[in-house]
């Protein structure tokens, strides 16, 4: 029994940040029409850029996880601005391959900058667990699971209740018609790809404290995303957070209760049945 | 025209005695092949500056045979193709006599296949996958145990060692984590020991919560676990962050400083089963870590120890060859009684080194200091 709480809890905490990454992913992909193959890179960034803060330059670390935010939103201003602004009416396949250059090229950047060691961003919480009826934790992933949980919620509110989340949707669900009514398809799109991007970047720099930090780790990151989207449907927002969150689960107790060896498989499974029998995700919603 | 040719045949027979004086006098060449790019980049760099700081040394005192020793490296970046790149171009346009590396068993596999194509003796210190040295190349050496030797010298010591009957395996899915899977329980359960579970991980993983918390669900009292450093570090922390509290006995990087420090207080009472640690209290070792400090301002990882065992045994060769000619150096290798810094090292009928020491170091204060030794038997 507390092994499965266990495995729950674990599973839940791994969840958070699987949505939250893929929130920003399938918003680009649905209003952007951009598969961004460079998204786990954003990951990787916020993390490195939060581990040099800290280490390095020795700032706070209340301080350095949202700086490293911000300098990660710069970065995507830049890209959006000199590289996908200009592909703005190219087909999916240029967007995409672009991306997965761009992947590359942050990887390496991030290999040259920072070396191949990986490294843990230093925390002030104390690393003893702690223990609930037999489930144990510790204060950074309970401070984990409740920054990605509070992010989650801020990007929901955000999109569903402020004039920028609205232009948003309207941008998603028509992009000329939404032109038209006098919302600015550019600045639109600058704010969805560094939205995005900040929220990934986010995960990176909060589980950089318990998940060392790796210029390799964005592809397997990406990839994960990419299955939580395809779960919960390309450019649907509460598809991603229930994808997200079951992928973690999924993995987690299937792990847990099946030979080790298929914990990766397990998602790419559940893919495969999704594009079979529910091609749009299992939430998709116009 | 007479004169002419013969004036020809002089100039010609000149130019060639000429260029033997000019090989005579020429630096024998050493053939590095090491990944300096890519995820293991760190420890090959480290291997490669191992071997050019003893160089460095050896030619203080003369080099061999009267002649400099030259290293000439090349990135192999632990992938196949381009190691055997590097080992073609090594040999045909360097004509260094001997070949080090790779250091994945992969790229050594791949590169050891150029040494036979060329009669290049070829050494690794590093590579410890079992049919390297079963497939019969007469030209390919290794100078370190491999798994199933470590297993078979190691396991029967462990429930004593670290006072546990169930042991649980947490080990990489590749060749390496498998046959360690497979060689060790013989040895343990022969000396009364139990395994509970046995778990493996994928090499692009860096979150273990899961399978961890299925481990602590066995209940073992030890768990034996193969991973580099990027691996190791996580995977400690992680085991120690879900309340679990039981020695952890790694093979893999579980002793390096870099470990050490990227882990910090969850590398405190590990075990790290390797082919060779820093605190070793021997002479000859001592000298090569004071040396080691002085000049790369750290302490020797094993992949360090293992680019003195193999450069050493390289030397050594051609020195009582007393020749650089690729088969007399081979046939020396053969020979070899080397007394290096983890004891003597000779080569079986497959040219596989026994007789070395290997160590079970315990990690107290940061400092792993060895618990107990075992030698490589013959096998």
């Amino acid at each position: 029994m507390e092994i499965l709480g266990q495995h729950l809890f674990n599973g839940i905490l791994i969840g958070c940040a699987y949505a939250l990454i893929a929130i920003g992913l399938t918003m680009i992909f649905g209003v952007m029409n951009i598969a961004n193959f460079a998204h786990g890179e954003f990951y990787m960034l916020g993390g490195f850029i939060a581990y040099y803060l800290v280490s390095l330059v020795g700032l706070n670390y209340y301080l350095a996880l949202p700086a490293a935010v911000v300098l990660v939103v710069v970065l995507a201003v830049i890209l959006q601005h000199s590289i996908f602004r200009r592909l703005r009416d190219a087909p999916l396949m240029t967007t995409t391959l672009v991306t997965i250059g761009l992947s590359i090229l942050l990887e390496h950047v991030a290999l040259m900058l920072w070396g191949p060691q990986p490294q843990s961003i230093p925390t002030p919480f104390p690393t003893k667990p702690l223990s609930f009826f037999g489930i144990y934790t510790t204060p950074l992933y309970l401070f984990s699971m409740a920054v990605t949980a509070a992010l989650i919620v801020v990007g929901h509110l955000v999109i569903r209740h402020t004039s920028m989340g609205k232009a948003m949707r309207a941008t998603f669900q028509n992009k000329e018609a939404s032109a038209l009514v006098g919302i600015r398809i550019d600045r639109i799109y600058m704010l969805t790809f560094a939205f995005g991007a900040a929220l990934a970047a986010a995960a990176g720099a909060v589980l950089g404290g318990f998940i060392p930090v790796e210029p390799t780790a964005g592809g397997i990151i990406t990839l994960k995303a990419f299955i939580v989207v395809i779960l919960g449907g390309l450019g649907s927002f509460v598809g991603a957070i229930v994808g997200g969150l079951l992928l973690g689960i999924a993995e987690a107790l299937g792990a847990g209760y099946m030979p080790t060896g298929w914990k990766d498989a397990i998602g790419f499974f559940a893919v495969i049945l999704v594009l079979l029998f529910r091609p749009d995700g299992i939430f998709k919603r116009a | 025209m007479q004169t002419h040719k013969l004036f020809r045949m002089i100039v010609a027979c000149s130019a060639i005695s000429g260029v033997a004086v000019a090989v005579a006098q020429e630096p024998v060449r050493i053939g590095v092949v090491q990944p300096l790019t890519g995820p293991v980049a760190y420890d090959g760099n480290i291997y490669v500056n191992t071997v050019k700081m003893l160089v460095d040394a050896m030619n203080a005192k003369g080099g061999v045979l009267g002649r400099k020793i030259e290293l000439v490296v090349e990135d192999g970046a632990c992938n196949p193709a381009q190691s055997v790149n590097a080992a073609e171009k090594l040999v045909v346009r360097e004509k260094v006599v001997a070949l080090l590396g790779a250091f994945c068993s992969t790229s050594t596999a791949a590169m050891m296949e150029v040494a036979k194509k060329y009669k290049i003796p070829h050494i690794t210190g590093i590579s410890t996958a079992a049919q390297l040295t079963e497939q019969g190349n007469p030209y390919f050496f290794r100078a370190v145990a491999t798994t199933p030797m470590l297993g078979e010298a190691f396991g029967g010591a462990l429930p004593a060692a670290v006072k546990a009957k169930r042991f649980a395996f947490l080990v990489l899915n590749d060749d390496w984590g498998r046959s360690m899977a497979s060689s060790y329980p013989k040895s343990i359960e022969r000396a009364g020991g139990q395994i509970v579970a046995t778990e493996y991980f994928q090499q692009s993983e860096l979150q273990f919560l899961s399978v961890i918390t299925k481990i602590k669900g066995s209940n073992p009292d030890a768990i034996i676990l193969s991973a580099n450093t990027q691996q190791a570090v996580g995977l400690s922390k992680q085991i120690r962050e879900l309340g679990v509290t039981v020695p952890l006995i790694g093979e893999g990087s579980w002793t390096s400083d870099s470990y050490i420090k990227l882990a910090g207080p969850a590398a405190e009472g590990v075990y790290g089963l390797v082919e060779y640690v820093y605190t070793i209290d021997t002479p000859i070792n001592q000298a090569f870590v004071k040396d080691f400090r002085a000049k790369l301002n750290e302490n020797p990882s094993k992949f360090a120890g293992a680019a003195h065992n193999a450069i050493n045994i390289v030397i050594d060769a051609i020195r009582r060859a007393g020749s650089t000619d690729s088969e007399k150096i081979r046939e020396a290798l053969k020979k070899a009684d080397y007394n290096g810094i983890v004891g003597n090292i000779k080569f079986d009928d497959k040219n596989q080194a026994y007789g070395q020491s290997v160590y079970l170091a315990h990690v107290k204060g940061g400092v792993p200091e060895v618990v107990t030794t075992a030698k490589i038997a013959k096998p």
